[in-house]
């Protein structure tokens, strides 16, 4: 392909394909990619912090109910209840073991999200990423940490009992592409280790 | 002739500091694939606009995730499959299958030296701009990036035998487009590279 520079013609279409000058994307996309990559580190963070604030908050939410009502059989123990205390006790009886259970549940689904996230971790640690790999992973990670903020805007363990649920089924789909991709290079020693997470 | 500009070796000590999350060797990184992987990007999708949006995305995943490189194949080859995904899956989302069939006459062989030997490289952008996304992707990538046509089949969705059509077909559309007798009035306008 003759050309100002005076080189030879190519003789096939591969080298005359090859021959053509590489693009320059204008205006320049780093500060952009830069600015970006700078928030997506910053939401990270929060993220990881995230579930540590949450356990916090469920704990205190599991021990602060028993200490004040210790704290009140020891300050307050002649108080004779109204009637206005005797209507409202039952329904917060019926109600306690209501939350309670919600509360297991999310602990065991907590629980469960940390021993996923713990093997993920030693997967993604030791085996190499392809495109296609990393594609997939990405795109549920993404998904994750929609879930995360979601269960940072809920009020009850009502609310945030699906989404525990949502992101153990997300991390589970994550292990199993972080999974494929560990036993496509270490044959098959980690699939006993991922059933048995 | 050289194959994919591409193959560019990253030194393992700015990888190292990429995968720390220094961020002047993620520039580093980024400055080395900006024109390669732009340009496959402009190839595929065939507009600034597409690929610059293709090649910021394909970056930031990249960029983001490179402390899980670990070597076991060529840093510019994980680049390049995160590229390619993007530009494919750009094309699906803006122009569905992106398949248009060629008129009959593209079949037709020819004894004449082929043309791309006496075209200069304006000419053979601008030709190579007017055949069909998907088309031009599946020329690009087993001509310029020598994927084989079984990668390409998977990488597409289709089959073997669509991506060795697409080759062959794309080479005789591009021959007529390239044929003096049939040229148009192209060389007025600017070259799609140099405008990108």
């Amino acid at each position: 392909m003759p050309d100002c520079n005076g080189m030879n013609p190519p003789l096939t279409l591969a080298d005359a394909l090859r021959a053509l000058p590489d693009a320059t994307p204008q205006p320049d996309l780093w500060p952009q990619l830069a600015q970006t990559l700078a928030q997506r580190r910053r939401a990270r963070r929060w993220r990881t912090a995230l579930p540590i604030a949450l356990a916090a908050g469920v704990a205190l939410a599991l021990l602060l109910p028993r200490v004040v009502e210790r704290d009140a059989t020891v300050a307050t123990p002649t108080v004779v209840s109204s009637p206005t205390q005797e209507a409202s006790t039952p329904s917060t009886a019926s109600v306690e073991p209501v939350s309670t259970a919600t509360a297991n549940d999310i602990d065991a689904l907590r629980r469960r999200s940390h021993s996923l996230e713990t093997w993920i971790a030693a997967v993604s640690a030791q085996a190499p990423q392809n495109g296609r790999d990393l594609m997939a992973a990405v795109e549920v990670e993404d998904l994750i940490g929609v879930v995360d903020v979601q269960l940072d805007a809920t009020r009850n363990d009502a609310e945030a009992l699906p989404l525990w649920q949502r992101r153990v089924d997300l991390l589970e789909d994550l292990a199993t592409i972080r999974g494929a991709a560990a036993l496509s290079v270490r044959g098959d020693t980690r699939v006993a280790a991922l059933q048995a997470i | 002739m050289t194959a994919s500009s591409f193959q560019i070796d990253v030194p393992d000590l700015v990888l190292a500091r990429a995968r720390r999350g220094e961020a002047r060797a993620l520039e580093q990184i980024y400055r080395l694939f900006e024109r390669p992987a732009y340009t496959l990007a402009l190839r595929m999708l065939g507009n600034a606009e597409s690929a610059r949006e293709a090649m910021h995305d394909a970056m930031l995943r990249l960029l983001e995730r490179v402390d899980q490189f670990r070597g076991d194949a060529p840093f510019w080859s994980w680049l390049r499959q995160i590229v390619v995904n993007e530009a494919l899956m750009k094309l699906r989302r803006e122009r569905g299958v992106a398949f248009e069939a060629f008129p009959d006459d593209a079949d037709v062989p020819s004894t004449e030296p082929a043309p791309w030997m006496l075209a200069d490289t304006c000419h053979l952008d601008h030709a190579l701009a007017r055949l069909p996304a998907l088309t031009r992707s599946v020329l690009w990538l087993y001509h310029v990036e020598e994927y084989t046509h079984q990668e390409i089949a998977a990488m597409t969705g289709k089959s073997v035998s669509f991506s060795k059509s697409q080759v062959a077909r794309g080479s005789l559309r591009l021959r007529d487009l390239l044929d003096p007798s049939l040229s148009d009035t192209t060389e007025a306008t600017p070259c799609p590279t140099a405008t990108a």
